[in-house]
């Protein structure tokens, strides 16, 4: 190639040429891009899990934050979450490298496209056993497991996202989440999750205001300046109006559930709308899973609930069809 | 009970690890003509051994002032080859950006060290406990970049570059193959130019990275 002796090269009149050896850059692929985004998460919390507190005991330790999460579940599950965090308690070095262990294996599994199939599986068996004994069933049956806290935990989310983001040839359109499982049952997961989160909002302690104040106020100390101030401000919102805060949330996780049904503009609104509330979460309630003040496994649910939401962007304008599909311009083409 | 050492000196062992990589390379880049790579080479050098240091104690060295200069001057380097990048082939992300928060990372690292009471007996990072900290969003922000800088390189179809970069005159044309076995390598001898493409095989520096990047992140969730 003559191009190749040369010292500088051609300039080019179209930059897809510079993308390596393929002279056309392939459309890109959606999917992909969201399972590496996962995958990242993944590689975050494996990097959190090496943090100098979680290889230590007592109420601090990685297994004092195990025992925690038993408090308020029934006596059995209480129990079986007890006696894991008791196995830890006697062995944390070991207990917490397997952890740090299976969450990189997951990370860097996902990020390769011969391993990513294993390694979802992986991530799904072992985010129901997080689910159980590390986040004690996302507080769901102690009555504490409104989204505003990260209900119903964020290893749920992690497992859902797995299943959404299996790979499967075929088209992104009309939204990437309906790629593996079809838009019907797509949709249909969008809705239960998401009345599910309009349940546990108005449920247990999640309409009481004083619990809901305690729930950001204990996360104040060690956050930065700015993070401790919108925490005062969030804790007095929910001690005058916890409980419209609940019921506000609630109807909106309804609405969001209904909007996907509609035309892609709304669609397009909704998952915004989810974006949105769940940012907003994420920074004035969860503190990021508290990460910022250096004590935390995980960024909480609300980082899960908006890269889900973001799968079911829509990505064409066509009208919605009586099969599902959006518009005439959205391709049917299955490989 | 502390944190075990052996991590630290198992993330310091990687950094070693990756500055003598970069070294080799750097040498045989030089001697051979290799047309692209070099700046990332010296930052990885430069990078592997401070943060070797911030690991086990022992093995840091210089003072903090001098290497504040050295990762500042990287990073305006890399910052001016992004924009170079960009006045030339049009908006896209060049790899030489992330190579300029990597050396921000460093900078960040240097301003915020440890406080007293965090840190472990075998890190040097260790500053006075009224010191200022390093502000958790800012530092789960880069971290986050780092992180996904090293699991998009593992998945990239493309490999080397992260470390060649896809707009590297060479590389634009024909990838990390035709920067290795580009034939203007003048007067470079076919022994060390066959060893050049061995050492610096794409995935082997697609690898350096990500364990600079995870290091890193992993570094600064310490600083928090």
């Amino acid at each position: 190639m003559a191009g190749v002796e040369k010292r500088t090269a051609p300039e080019p009149t179209d930059v897809s040429i510079l993308t390596g050896p393929g002279a056309e850059r392939p459309p890109r692929d959606l999917q992909r891009t969201f399972q590496l985004v996962l995958a990242t998460v993944w590689l975050f919390d494996a990097v959190l899990q090496l943090q100098p507190f979680m290889f230590t005991r007592g109420a601090n330790g990685f297994s004092g934050m195990l025992d925690n999460v038993a408090r308020g579940n029934p006596a059995w599950i209480a129990h079986s979450i007890r006696w894991n965090a008791s196995n830890v308690y006697h062995h944390p070095i070991p207990a917490d490298t397997v952890f740090a262990g299976i969450q990189f294996l997951i990370a860097l599994g996902i990020a390769g496209k011969r391993t990513c199939k294993p390694a979802l599986v992986l991530s799904i068996v072992w985010s129901i056993g997080v689910w159980w004994f590390g986040e004690g069933l996302g507080g769901v049956l102690a009555g504490l497991g409104t989204p505003l806290a990260g209900g119903p935990g964020g290893v749920f989310f992690y497992a859902l996202l797995a299943v959404l983001l299996w790979p499967s040839h075929g088209s992104d359109r009309p939204f990437v989440a309906a790629r593996t499982v079809g838009v019907k049952a797509a949709r249909a997961i969008w809705v239960v999750m998401w009345v599910l989160l309009a349940v546990l909002a108005v449920t247990g302690s999640g309409r009481s205001p004083r619990a809901l104040r305690d729930l950001v106020a204990g996360m104040e100390q060690g956050q930065p300046g700015w993070l401790a101030h919108v925490d005062r401000s969030t804790a007095s919102l929910f001690l005058h109006d916890g409980s419209t805060v609940a019921v506000l949330l609630a109807l909106v996780c309804l609405a969001i559930a209904a909007g996907i049904f509609w035309s892609p503009a709304v669609t397009h609104m909704t998952v915004a709308v989810a974006v949105a509330v769940f940012a907003l979460i994420s920074v004035a309630v969860q503190n990021v899973g508290g990460i910022l003040a250096g004590g935390a496994t995980d960024p909480n649910a609300a980082p899960l609930v908006i890269l889900i939401a973001l799968t079911y962007w829509p990505l064409t304008d066509g009208p919605a069809t009586s099969t599902g599909r959006w518009g005439p311009s959205s391709p049917s083409k299955e490989a | 009970m502390s944190t075990p050492s052996w991590l630290y000196y198992l993330f310091g062992g990687l950094m070693l690890a990756v500055a003598a990589y970069c070294l080799i390379l750097l040498a045989l880049g030089a001697a051979t003509n290799r047309p692209a790579g070099r700046d990332v080479e010296i930052s990885h050098v430069f990078m592997g051994v401070a943060m070797a240091g911030m690991f086990v104690g022992p093995w840091s060295f210089g003072r903090r002032a001098g290497w504040e200069v050295i990762f500042a001057v990287l990073m305006i380097w890399f910052l001016v080859a992004t924009v170079q990048s960009i006045q030339r082939w049009g908006l896209h992300l060049p790899h030489a950006l992330i190579h300029a928060v990597m050396n921000f990372s460093m900078l960040l690292m240097y301003w915020f060290p440890m406080s007293g009471s965090s840190a472990s007996g075998a890190m040097s990072m260790s500053g006075s406990p009224s010191g200022p900290r390093l502000d958790g969003g800012l530092a789960f922000v880069v971290a986050f970049i780092l992180l996904a800088s090293a699991i998009f390189t593992l998945a990239s179809p493309v490999k080397g570059r992260s470390h060649f970069g896809s707009h590297a005159p060479a590389y634009a044309l024909q990838g990390a193959e035709a920067v290795l076995r580009r034939p203007a390598r003048d007067g470079a001898s076919g022994a060390l130019v066959e060893m050049d493409e061995a050492v610096a095989a794409p995935w082997l520096v697609d690898v350096s990275h990500m364990v600079m990047c995870i290091a890193m992140a992993f570094m600064l969730m310490l600083l928090v």
